[in-house]
């Protein structure tokens, strides 16, 4: 917080800008207890000094009559800046009257006659100075506040994820897996939608809680018996029907935490873990769901899953070549799959596929 | 501030309690913008374009001069400079003219008396 305040320079200068020696030793006298002194001889200078030491001024004291550039030109210029908000201007001038609307209506904060009365200007000025130190240091800190509010909202978002992740892996360890394959289908799913035409129409955001639903995809597995998930002999056809509640379970159960339904990846979970065994040509389970009928969302975790499946080795199977993979999903042995979705992912392979070479494990990890 | 410079000063129609005021009771201050005045050139200047009847020029060294003389608190001379800048920006540029004798005079009256004082 400290360091934070640092970065904001320190407004201490007053710059007396005035043609006339006198005038400028006169205010020089009155103001150089209080403020550190800036002067110029003219309009064009003092813009010139105004530009140059911007937030470093707590007020510019003005002449009207200057040579060069006047004051109501320098108050123009200023104000094409931006600059009348941060710094007031106090036009200081031996005929006030005259001065006085053009100057309010260009935005100078007071105009002040001259010759001047030393304590009238130097409290007009003071005032006005600890009422722009006041909001500046107000502002300050609600910036700060929103940055820590911000900060505050990542850490739940991030531990959210990672409540997320921690159950899904917990699930996966039941049958015997490390807990990447949930890490690799979040990062699978990622790439084909941000990579590909796959994911078309869909944002950034919609990418991400896409891709952190893709984690829950199996959440379900949670209420199969051990005795069937860990199976390693080929499923009983009533165990395969058991097998398969898993993702009608999952979306009951996502169903179920109501604190869930809140967060935006809550619609693509639960659709996920109910659609990812559909297939293109409706002999998928639990529903039967044919072509477009089927999530984009849902489609891409699908083909994911199975791309996971064949590359590691299972309870139930060794891990296959890359090439017997790649038969296995272009031949539709493990289910029919969208073919504008088959070029898409193919068009990709190549890239996902280094998530299975230890050397390019680095890369995907990050 | 010498009680004797100060009352001299006075005399000329110099208010030096008021422009010690505004120079914060700074005497030094307000000597060395004396010395200033007595160098400035803006009297001079006055005369010439008056003679001249280059106007803008008047104005021009009029408008300096009352900013000096107000600053000084040689509240005379302040009056017939405001006057005569007034009169040149009311396009009376006659009647302002007119007032250099009366300027000159006071002008005269201030210089010998700093001059006495040992600020020339």
């Amino acid at each position: 917080m400290e360091l934070e305040q640092e970065k904001h320079v320190v407004a201490d200068t007053v710059l007396i800008v005035d043609d006339d020696e006198i005038n400028r030793g006169i205010l020089d006298n009155i103001f150089g207890d209080d403020y550190k002194i800036e002067e110029a001889e003219n309009g064009e200078e003092g813009l010139a000094k105004v530009l140059q030491l911007q937030d470093k001024l707590c007020a510019i004291l003005l002449d009207v009559m200057m040579p060069k550039m006047n004051g109501f030109e320098v108050v123009r210029k200023l104000n094409e800046h931006n600059l009348l908000d941060r710094i007031p201007v106090f036009m200081i001038t031996a005929e006030p009257d005259a001065a006085m609307k053009e100057a309010y209506h260009l935005g100078v904060m007071d105009v002040i006659s001259k010759p001047v009365i030393p304590y009238i200007v130097l409290r007009r000025v003071n005032s006005v100075v600890e009422l722009f130190r006041a909001r500046r240091s107000l502002e300050n800190r609600v910036e700060q506040q929103q940055n820590q509010l911000l900060l505050n909202a990542q850490k739940i978002i991030d531990l959210n994820q990672g409540m997320i992740e921690t159950l899904s892996t917990a699930i996966e360890f039941r049958n015997g897996e490390s807990g990447e394959h949930v890490r690799r289908i979040h990062d699978i799913t990622k790439f084909i939608m941000k990579n590909t035409e796959f994911g078309k129409g869909l944002s950034d955001e919609d990418i991400d809680n896409i891709a952190l639903a893709s984690i829950m995809h199996d959440v379900g597995k949670i209420a199969i018996p051990d005795a069937i998930l860990n199976k390693t002999a080929r499923l009983e056809p009533e165990e395969y029907e058991i097998m398969k509640t898993h993702t009608i379970q999952g979306a009951a159960l996502l169903e179920r935490i109501p604190q869930l339904h809140e967060n935006g990846a809550y619609q693509y979970a639960h659709d996920i873990a109910r659609h990812h065994h559909e297939r293109w040509d409706g002999r998928g389970y639990p529903d039967g769901l044919k072509g477009d009928e089927i999530s984009p969302w849902a489609q891409v975790v699908s083909i994911a899953d199975v791309y996971d499946a064949l590359s590691c080795k299972r309870v139930y199977k060794d891990a296959f070549p890359r090439e017997k993979v790649n038969e296995m999903i272009r031949t539709n042995q493990c289910g029919v799959f969208n073919p504008r979705l088959l070029e898409c992912f193919f068009e990709v392979e190549e890239e996902l596929s280094k998530m299975y070479r230890k050397e390019d494990k680095e890369y995907w990890t990050q | 501030m010498d009680a004797v410079v100060k009352e001299t000063l006075c005399s000329a129609g110099i208010n030096v309690d008021s422009a010690l005021e505004r120079f914060m009771g700074n005497d030094n201050l307000l000597i060395k913008f004396l010395k200033k005045f007595a160098a400035d050139e803006n009297y001079e200047k006055l005369v010439k374009a008056v003679e001249q009847k280059d106007r803008e020029a008047a104005l021009a060294a009029s408008h300096t001069l009352k900013g000096i003389s107000g600053n000084l608190a040689m509240d005379r001379l302040f009056e017939l400079c405001k006057t005569q800048v007034d009169l040149y920006r009311a396009d009376k540029p006659d009647e302002a003219d007119a007032l250099i004798s009366e300027i000159t005079a006071e002008y005269g009256k201030i210089t010998s008396v700093l001059a006495s004082c040992g600020m020339i």
